[in-house]
């Protein structure tokens, strides 16, 4: 099985150079931590639906529907919990902490569907190049792509793991939390041991591949900026400077809202 | 080191970090430039770690206690790190997967070339040469995972050679791959071989694959026991045998009934030596020997498992299975085989209702699996799956096999009743406080089985049980699963080693592209050569022989057995 998020597609959003797709991440990032009112997050959040779509990356994001779903609950309660507003409606919900948790809510799917997005459509390769572009040293940059690409490989480690343990009859639903956490033991100790084991033939296959033998590394792949691009990175400096301006003016709060 | 010499190795010794014993022991060996080497032994013997010596992975990367010298190209590999060596010894090593990590095929043969600063043109030349050269420039776009287990290896030998490395080092190159992928590597081995500026070292397994070789140098516990030109090695068919290396079929069968210091090793030396023998098959005692199976293949008549119009389509729309009828009877051991990729592991699934049919009907003891579930089934039909290191996670012994019964809340008393006879089947008898993970390969593979035996299950499926160990421990494995059979298991297993399908199973299914291509006795598959060739498979060579001469015998003792006595001597 394969669980790889790269979608080999050639779509606008695929061709856009990495660097500029790791601003936009930075860019949305602006646009979405400044505002307390889910309004206010609306347009950039209209904005990061249009990148999915445009990089036909909708089944990354059904892949991950699970985690996502638990983020929203989770979310909404503890938002609630953790802020409080003057206007009262049921149990520990009131307007203010509602509209506040929706906006934090949306800010957390948001960051996630970015991320996404820029995992979906840019290869491992281009994303240590724009990183490097972006001032990162090749090595920080070679450990963030490599931590990105274990991903998969864990997850299908952990797919096939948990088919020979339902094969012994380990039956992985029901019981108390408690016994759950136990039940997981038979799954979570093959699945370091394969994951080191892995992560062991892999760095022997790097080093042997010459990894870090010279400074003046070349590369294959090439960043270019075309026109597409520079219009992104103008429309998202643009955006941002005016999402600082907005906030600096008051803009974008929730009146009566208490943070704790 | 002389003139013509690459390597030059000298007293060494090497032992782990933690280990007591030195996994190698005093190994001397010199290698000429543009030699093709071959390293056999059994597990264990220090093949590997050999191999890790030549490009610096020892002592650099694996630590340990180093004596003696390693001198590669005139550097000593003590004095320079495992980058700075790539440049000159490439390896390419058995896990396919693990050591591709690009994100297309293009990319992964540029990242050696990157590490050493090559223009971008320059690279340019190479990937296209070196996928050229082993014969994937159609999928020069395609991202390493969704080559086949083939395709991966040529893509790892590739990205090695796009270095220009004068040295060549490959560990088991072939281990994991069916038998026509693993002819492909070494076609470009071969190839490799006719310059004469790359050096090559081959680890392995398979005797047949080495013929074309300059020199084998066989290790048991990390000495070099024995070293010589191939053909000389491989016609001493009682060392092979001892120091844990499948001996080839044909020269054991001549050495059997026409014992000579030239003895024949590929089929058409065989065809011809048994006509220069002035050898007969006798066609009443082949006739008997077919009888004789048949009546025993009759014998098996309740059905176990049966398939009708059977279809599989995983949820990324990837059809698997389609169309697989079959009937698995009680008591028979039966084997699927196939190309990597084929589907046989998907239909194995199907077996103990891991997977679930997305078409078509799956019965086990008339009940369709759908109704039964994986608990429930999984008490009647046990899975051994290819990789023990991917269940097995307790502290002892015991507990491992334990674990099913327990979880399955046998009492206590039985538990240990049951583990001990199924420690007692594989073998591990007196290791019941011993931690797995410090077993051998073949050892925690026995632990797999037993926890699975401990379930005492009707139907027994092993997934590759003879994957990555050596030839004696092959045998015994597939010895124990014989017996295991022979005491009523009805037992299927998943293999890509030919030879232990022609000694082992009673049935054989084909498998190719998610259909059964061939299914019937083995002597009726193996019969069959361009069929399987369709579906990469090969008999054994001496299987090839027999087919060649007109009859189709699985293993040497069988052929003695049928020759005519007396007459023609």
């Amino acid at each position: 099985m394969t669980v790889e998020l790269y979608l080999d597609y050639d779509t606008v959003i695929h061709r856009l150079d990495a660097r500029i797709k790791l601003l936009i991440f930075v860019f949305s990032f602006i646009g979405l931590v400044l505002f307390e009112h889910p309004l206010w997050i609306l347009p950039v959040a209209v904005l990061i639906l249009l990148q999915t779509t445009l990089a036909r990356a909708w089944v990354n994001v059904w892949r991950i529907r699970a985690l996502l779903i638990i983020l929203t609950i989770s979310s909404v309660i503890m938002w609630n919990i953790f802020a409080s507003g003057e206007t009262h409606l049921f149990w520990f919900f009131d307007l203010e902490s509602l509209l506040y948790s929706l906006a934090r809510t949306m800010l957390i799917l948001l960051m996630i569907l970015c991320g996404v997005n820029l995992i979906s459509t840019t290869r491992n390769e281009e994303l240590v190049l724009g990183m490097i572009g972006l001032g990162l040293p090749y090595r920080v940059g070679f450990a963030i792509s490599t931590a990105l690409r274990l991903v998969p490989t864990i997850a299908a480690s952990i797919y096939t793991i948990s088919q020979a343990q339902r094969s012994r009859g380990l039956d992985l639903e029901g019981g108390s939390i408690l016994e759950r956490i136990k039940k997981y033991i038979p799954l979570l100790i093959p699945v370091f041991i394969s994951t080191i084991r892995n992560t062991n033939v892999f760095g022997m296959a790097l080093e042997s591949k010459g990894f870090g033998a010279r400074e003046d590394r070349t590369f294959y792949l090439k960043l270019e900026m075309r026109p597409p691009d520079y219009f992104v990175l103008v429309f998202g400096v643009i955006l941002s400077v005016l999402a600082i301006i907005l906030d600096l003016r008051g803009f974008g709060a929730i009146p009566g809202l208490t943070r704790f | 080191m002389s003139a013509g010499e690459v390597v030059t190795i000298k007293d060494l010794q090497f032992r782990y970090r933690g280990e007591k014993k030195w996994a190698l022991d005093g190994i001397s060996l010199n290698i000429p430039k543009g030699e093709f080497l071959v390293v056999m032994g059994a597990s264990e013997a220090g093949k590997s770690t050999l191999a890790t010596c030549l490009n610096g992975l020892i002592p650099h990367y694996m630590r340990g206690r180093l004596n003696g010298e390693v001198v590669v190209l005139g550097q000593n590999t003590k004095e320079c790190t495992v980058p700075q060596l790539a440049e000159e010894v490439g390896i390419v090593f058995q896990d396919f997967e693990a050591q591709l990590f690009s994100t297309n095929v293009e990319l992964e043969i540029a990242f050696g070339p990157e590490n050493f600063g090559v223009s971008r043109e320059e690279m340019k030349r190479r990937i296209d040469e070196n996928l050229k050269y082993v014969g994937l420039e159609e999928f020069r776009n395609r991202p390493p995972f969704t080559l086949s287990g083939g395709q991966k290896q040529k893509l790892a030998i590739a990205s090695v050679l796009a270095m220009q490395p004068k040295i060549l080092v490959m560990d088991e190159p072939t281990t994991d791959l069916d038998p026509i992928s693993k002819q492909g590597i070494f076609e470009i081995i071969n190839k490799l071989r006719q310059s004469d500026e790359i050096t090559l070292i081959v680890v392995e397994h398979e005797t047949e694959e080495t013929l074309n070789a300059d020199r084998i140098v066989l290790i048991q516990n990390g000495k070099i026991v024995k070293s010589g030109p191939v053909r000389e090695i491989l016609q001493d068919v009682e060392s092979l045998e001892e120091f844990g290396v499948m001996p080839l079929g044909i020269p054991k069968f001549f050495n059997n009934v026409k014992p000579s210091s030239q003895l024949p090793l590929t089929p058409e030396e065989g065809v011809d030596a048994f006509k220069q023998a002035n050898l007969q098959i006798s066609d009443k005692k082949y006739k008997e020997l077919v009888l004789e199976e048949e009546a025993a293949s009759r014998k098996f008549s309740t059905p176990v498992i049966q398939c009708t119009d059977l279809e599989h389509t995983y949820p990324n729309g990837v059809n698997a299975l389609q169309g697989i009828d079959l009937e698995i009877n009680l008591g028979e051991m039966v084997a699927i085989i196939g190309q990597n990729g084929s589907g046989k592991t998907t239909l194995a699934k199907h077996f103990n209702g891991l997977l679930m049919p997305t078409d078509g009907d799956i019965r086990v003891n008339d009940i369709p699996t759908s109704d039964q579930g994986i608990f429930k089934l999984g008490q009647r039909v046990g899975y051994v799956f290819q990789n023990p290191d991917h269940q097995i996670f307790s502290e002892f012994v015991f507990d491992e096999v334990a674990f099913s019964p327990r979880l399955r809340n046998v009492h206590e008393d039985e538990v240990k009743e049951r583990v001990s006879e199924a420690l007692e089947a594989v073998g591990l008898v007196g290791y019941e406080q011993e931690d797995p993970f410090s077993l051998t390969k073949s050892g925690r593979q026995r632990v797999a089985v037993a926890a699975v035996l401990a379930i005492q299950p009707d139907v027994l499926i092993l997934d590759e049980p003879t994957t990555g160990l050596d030839y004696k421990e092959q045998r015994s494995m597939m010895d124990m699963v014989k017996r295991l059979n022979e005491r009523g298991s009805t037992t299927i297993f998943i293999t890509h080693h030919m030879w232990v399908v022609a000694e082992y199973a009673q049935k054989v299914f084909v498998i190719k592209d998610g259909r059964i291509l061939l299914k019937g006795s083995k002597r009726e598959v193996f019969s069959n050569e361009k069929i399987l060739e369709e579906s990469f498979l090969r008999p054994p060579h001496f299987v090839q022989l027999a087919n060649r001469l007109g009859k189709t015998f699985l293993t040497p003792e069988e052929m003695i057995a049928c020759l005519e006595t007396g007459g023609n001597a």
